[in-house]
């Protein structure tokens, strides 16, 4: 038990979930959903963010949930990622459950619940197995080409390149104010003055991680006006050759197909089996 | 004095584009910390850190407060929805603009930043605008479906009680702990220091702006469309919990299609329509000699 126990606490420490960040953010192998043009993943990843919400019939549900739990173990998610996913999904089905059951309702009305969640669900993990499987680089050229603005696009990769080092460079602030400040020596009840201490910490720390970044973000726009970021945002051409490497192939045709006549299966067995 | 106070505010593409990213990676980073921060729950009554608020509301009150309340919410979305996997496609719609107006006004609310009072009651607004229009929609969740309750009396009071306790409790713990305070004192620490980093002059108190010169009707109109906008995209994503049970008479009815063509194209004419009402003041605004790039 304590070697689990032990096991676990090493899984959740923040060096592992730094690793596992930098993994979701630059480990990308090939996997099956990384052979396709990114617009294309785009387009199909927002007809399974919608298209659940208009579908009533659990049997349909259950039936796209298939295949996109293949594609996300076929992209070799993180497990951090996906125990963050299994937490909220757990306790957004125990608060519904607690609050129907409070306020006179019954297990009868945790059956349309269910519904919710498995809608939930498949929304989430099209958006891990598509996000997991796009180079940040591609999926901000993708919703370039697909006319969102380029401040937006930049931002994506960006914000995808940036984030493990952000994450380590707070990391490192908080380790230093431990070693230079002192923990407070009663913890108090429940511990309390440990949190409040740690809570002042981890509050703190923004004031040097806020300057930090900003020095970086000037030399990171500054690099950027050199290679004539602006000009590019505005120039037609710039953006083509930008572009140019993205190519629609006939096998991300034979995948769209694939989904769709699978989509027309479900919907026409939907119609004779409802749950 | 029209024109300098005008000019004052104008920023380069460049220090727009850095407010942006600034705002985007700092919240984006500490939103996935307040994610993982577990919370404590009291039967249906959730204690917990919504989100660390201080960092887009002291970039707001700093910084130009559209690009900084802007970044904010789209690093939220990226690093703390995208990457986590947790992207609640059209739930998401309501988050951002939601957040994104209440900082935006908390933002502008700030004429000094020196100012503790200002300072104190921008991170009120701020957090009371976000969580109130949350409030309102989760509310009316409840109150569209109310017919269908009658059989449970009390039910929707008993929401009413919820939401409000919720609310409460927002406020109390990310309104004071993680917005009050934070900012209280980042703001005077940051004020002067990182605004060189980023190439630009301190917003200056010099020019004194009046609370009726900051509630134009356009922003208020904006704000209010935007609002309904939330709502029906909160409306359509969580149209089937079981407070819809009004639903299913509703698709009967009209038919589902019906339904969601009609909100659907309502939401794209308002859409349509303040984007254009925004692009047009934005070019009479544009001077004929200015050189777009």
């Amino acid at each position: 038990m304590e070697a689990i126990k032990q096991n676990l606490i090493d899984k959740l420490s923040v060096e592992q979930i730094k690793i596992e960040l930098m993994r979701t953010a630059f480990g990308r192998q090939s996997t099956f959903l990384s052979r396709f043009d990114p617009r294309i993943l785009i387009i199909w990843y927002s007809f399974f963010a919608i298209a659940p919400w208009f579908i009533h019939n659990k049997f349909i549900l259950l039936g796209l949930l298939v295949p996109i739990v293949a594609l996300t173990l076929s992209s070799k998610v993180s497990p951090l990622v996906l125990i963050i996913m299994g937490i909220g999904l757990i306790s957004e089905i125990s608060y519904i459950l607690l609050g129907s059951l409070l306020f006179g309702g019954s297990l009868a009305s945790f059956w349309p619940l269910m519904t919710l969640t498995l809608k939930i669900l498949l929304i989430s993990l099209a958006s891990i197995a598509v996000f997991s499987s796009m180079d940040p680089e591609k999926l901000s050229d993708a919703l370039l080409s697909l006319g969102m603005p380029a401040q937006f696009s930049f931002g994506v990769s960006y914000g995808y390149r940036m984030l493990p080092i952000l994450i380590e460079e707070y990391h490192n602030i908080i380790h230093s104010f431990r070693l230079r400040g002192r923990s407070p020596q009663r913890k108090g009840i429940f511990g309390w003055r440990s949190l409040v201490y740690l809570a002042t910490i981890s509050v703190r720390a923004f004031y040097p991680l806020i300057l930090n970044t900003a020095k970086r973000t000037r030399t990171t726009v500054e690099a950027l006006e050199v290679r004539g970021f602006t000009y590019s945002l505005v120039s037609p051409d710039a953006k083509k050759l930008k572009l140019a490497y993205l190519r629609i192939r006939p096998l991300d045709f034979v995948f769209l197909g694939c989904s769709l006549c699978y989509m027309i299966a479900l919907a026409v067995a939907g119609q004779h089996f409802s749950l | 004095m029209t024109s300098a106070l005008k000019r004052r505010y104008e920023l380069t593409q460049s220090q727009k584009l850095m407010v942006f990213i600034l705002a985007m990676s700092l919240y984006g980073i500490s939103n996935m910390f307040s994610e993982l921060i577990p919370e404590l729950k009291l039967g249906p009554i959730e204690i917990k850190v919504e989100y660390f608020a201080f960092i887009p509301l002291t970039l707001c009150i700093l910084f130009n407060p559209l690009y900084a309340a802007l970044g904010a919410s789209f690093g939220e979305i990226i690093f703390g929805e995208l990457l986590l996997g947790q992207f609640g496609g059209l739930g998401e719609l309501e988050k951002f603009i939601e957040f994104s107006l209440a900082m935006y006004v908390a933002g502008l609310l700030v004429s000094d930043p020196r100012n503790r009072k200002q300072l104190a009651l921008a991170s009120f607004v701020a957090v009371g605008i976000d969580q109130m229009l949350g409030t309102i929609v989760d509310v009316g969740k409840v109150w569209f479906g109310i017919e269908e309750f009658e059989a449970v009396p009390g039910l929707p009071e008993s929401i009413l009680l919820i939401e409000g306790l919720s609310f409460l409790n927002a406020m109390i713990i990310t309104g004071i702990f993680f917005s009050l305070l934070p900012t209280l004192f980042l703001v005077p620490r940051l004020y002067g220091k990182i605004e060189p980093l980023l190439g630009m002059k301190p917003r200056d108190s010099r020019v004194p702006l009046s609370l009726g010169q900051l509630m134009t009707p356009r922003l208020l109109i904006t704000g209010i469309c935007f609002f309904f906008l939330a709502v029906v995209a909160e409306f359509l994503a969580e149209s089937d919990i079981n407070f819809a049970v009004w639903e299913p008479e509703f698709i009967e009815q009209y038919g589902s299609g019906y339904m969601w063509v009609s909100i659907g194209a309502a939401a794209l004419v308002l859409l349509a329509t303040v984007a254009f009402a925004m692009r047009s003041k934005a070019k009479t605004a544009q001077k004929p000699g200015d050189i777009k790039l």
